[in-house]
């Protein structure tokens, strides 16, 4: 049997000049393995296939950040009012992105929007921040101007989320910006081996352009806290929960407390999971304002959307919102909206959007939007 | 005397318990067994039935990033959307990029379709190559030593065991390309269709011909037209087979063996894309039996 095997092998490499089996590759040199086996390669290869070279792009051995351009075009109907309908270029986001040195990082996205009321386009810095990479204890600083940690929808780019406009009661605590300030955030990741924790302090100044929050003429700050826990289900299946707390000054110098929580449940099978996955995302909102001696308005504000794959371009999603206006919690708004996104690739989006708004002060109001997001440039990191 | 303060030194200098690594996907994790041996506790993050440039960035991945002692990556922008994002949460500075415990397991490999543009109308192109470099046991051989590099710089203690692993891993590859090379020998220049554009480190060292694929351009479904043009090509070449992997759909191969009697064949593209497919070699030796089986 030996002999058979061994005459087998012998008329084999015989037959097959390649040798490839026999290759010896040295110790210690990778640099040697790889001549060896381009060496190989060519033997084992007739002219018919050409041994591609290593090529390095150009721009990757220049310092250039990663560069990104993302153009969010839009078209809008209002059943309400005299102009109903509208189309402009919402947005366009320029991300800079780059390691800085072997200790942080830089992330910066420039923001060119329209002005809704004006009509007139402005620049202005969305976020622009630096990270740690190496501070002990499982630490990271990351200063500058950034979306701060409330829950799911603040951290999110306006043209990542699954639907066009914003949560009303979102809008109503943080406006249609988000609580995007500036300051110091430090995270912690907690040792905890059963499950993801992670825990996030923000001290910011207070400028951003959130209704709720004001910086007035003192030493006042919007200080957060928030803890994100992450669980996995099963292979196919995880859960967040977030708490957050904010407290700092509103516009009567007096202050402002707003305690969150997020939830959110997905299922995406790992073997299929670029055609079929569920969402289902809540956050809930309590807001605590203190605006004059002896009067607060305590408020709530809640959505909950199910975002559901069709396939692997198809996208439907479904949100109820329910809101307490802040400065008038007799005020309530309920509204009914319904996605449906056709993402032709990673870098390109269409989604088209109806809502329905019911409040206590004035008729049902409806509502549409058409949006194409589009990106040229670095690959962008996936959300989760 | 000389053997005794050798084993007095590899003793006091042998690193408290076991080196951990974390690997992006299987394949990795299999060859870091291999060259690890008992001096390593391996996970990945994939699986091997997913799609590894999709995979979800969950971020209770990090927990085990941030523990880790090595990292080894594919590279080439294979995990650009997930792998880098969950590197910089893990906040573990021994494997963050240029640091001793980052392995880019890409190094020295001889890549193929290296673009000479970049230009996303092709496509999900590549701009540094194909990254499914594992897909040639040969190119096996150069993962492993960039691995035994990455375990050499942080266990330097261990050294002996890593190269000897090594040599061992490397043998062992040789003595299965011989089987390998003679089972798909009466099978060069056989025309096959692909579904998507990762098998040409595969193809090209066994020596198929993939003719065309499934999807019009890397990452784009498969179109009405693509599929037209897919079964007149099987006709006109009389293709056998349409090889897939375990994260795509059947819907559109079907439509196309049906009109042309090629197979669809479910090939695995990373270790423990099925069941049996436990470690590297059983990856080579599940394609080749089946593919084999099939174009007889």
């Amino acid at each position: 049997m030996k002999w058979k095997n061994s005459l087998c092998s012998f008329i084999f490499l015989t037959a097959i000049p390649s040798a490839a089996c026999l290759a010896q590759v040295p110790a210690d040199s990778t640099a040697a393995d790889s001549a060896l086996l381009k060496q190989i390669e060519q033997q084992m290869q007739t002219a018919t296939q050409p041994a591609a070279q290593p090529q390095q792009n150009r721009s990757a051995l220049s310092f250039n950040p990663d560069i990104g351009v993302i153009g969010d075009f839009q078209g809008s109907y209002i059943s309400k009012g005299n102009r109903n309908f509208n189309a402009y270029l919402n947005e366009t986001e320029v991300s800079l992105q780059a390691a800085v040195d072997p200790y942080i990082r830089a992330d910066f996205f420039l923001s060119f929007a329209r002005d809704p009321e004006t009509g007139k386009y402005g620049a202005e810095v969305e976020e622009g921040y630096l990270t740690t990479l190496s501070l002990p204890a499982k630490l990271q600083l990351k200063v500058g101007k950034f979306r701060e940690a409330v829950g799911r929808i603040n951290p999110t780019h306006p043209h990542a989320l699954p639907f066009i406009d914003l949560p009303n009661a979102y809008v109503n605590y943080f406006g249609d910006e988000g609580l995007n300030d500036e300051g110091a955030s430090l995270s912690w990741l907690v040792p905890n081996k059963k499950f993801y924790q992670e825990l996030v302090f923000q001290a910011t100044s207070g400028q951003s352009e959130s209704p709720t929050f004001f910086r007035g003429d003192n030493n006042r700050f919007i200080y957060l806290g928030h803890l994100k826990n992450f669980f996995t289900l099963s292979d196919n299946s995880t859960l967040e929960l977030g708490l957050t707390g904010i407290t700092g000054p509103n516009d009567s110098s007096r202050t402002t407390s707003i305690a969150a929580a997020d939830l959110t449940y997905k299922w995406k099978p790992v073997q299929m999971n670029t055609y079929k996955s569920i969402t289902w995302q809540s956050e809930f909102y309590y807001g605590h304002a203190n605006l004059l001696d002896n009067f607060s308005i305590n408020s709530i504000g809640l959505y909950s959307f199910l975002q559901y794959q069709l396939a692997k371009r198809w996208f439907l999603t479904g949100r109820y919102d329910y809101a307490q206006k802040p400065f008038n919690k007799t005020v309530v708004e309920q509204a009914y909206s319904l996605t449906a996104g056709w993402y032709a690739t990673e870098f390109s989006k269409i989604e088209l959007e109806g809502k329905a708004t019911d409040n206590n002060i004035e008729n049902r109001f409806y509502q549409a939007w058409l949006r194409w997001i589009f990106v040229i440039g670095a690959h962008g990191a996936h959300q989760y | 005397m000389i053997t005794l303060i050798f084993c007095l030194c590899t003793l006091l200098c042998t690193h408290a318990g076991t080196i951990k690594v974390v690997t992006t996907i299987p394949d990795l994790k299999s060859i870091a067994e291999f060259v690890g041996g008992n001096k390593v506790s391996v996970t990945s993050i994939a699986t091997g039935y997913q799609n590894p440039h999709f995979v979800d960035p969950k971020p209770s991945y990090i927990i085990g990033l941030s523990n880790a002692d090595l990292f080894v990556t594919v590279g080439l922008d294979l995990e650009i959307g997930w792998s880098p994002q969950l590197l910089a949460s893990s906040r573990n500075t021994k494997i963050q990029k240029g640091a001793p415990g980052y392995v880019d397991a890409s190094a020295g490999i001889g890549l193929l379709q290296v673009p000479t543009s970049a230009n996303r109308a092709e496509g999900d192109i590549h701009i540094y190559g194909n990254p499914h470099y594992w897909l040639d046991p040969l190119n096996g051989k150069v993962i492993g030593r960039n691995i035994a590099n990455g375990l050499e710089r942080v266990d330097p203690s261990n050294k002996s065991t890593y190269e000897a692993n090594l040599q061992a891993f490397y043998k062992k590859i040789d003595d299965k390309m011989r089987e390998w090379q003679s089972k798909m020998a009466a099978f060069k220049g056989t025309k096959i269709i692909a579904y998507h554009n990762e098998w040409v480190y595969f193809e090209t060292r066994f020596g198929l011909n993939i003719v065309d694929f499934m999807e019009p351009k890397p990452g784009i479904p498969p179109s009405p037209s693509q599929l037209v043009k897919v079964i007149k090509e099987i006709k006109a070449n009389n293709i056998k087979v349409i090889i897939s992997s375990p994260y795509f759909t059947t819907s559109s191969s079907d439509v196309v063996s049906k009109q042309t009697g090629a197979k669809e064949l479910t090939l695995a593209t990373s270790v423990g894309g099925f069941e049996s497919v436990k470690n590297y070699f059983d990856l080579f030796d599940y394609d080749i039996t089946q593919l084999t089986a099939t174009l007889k």
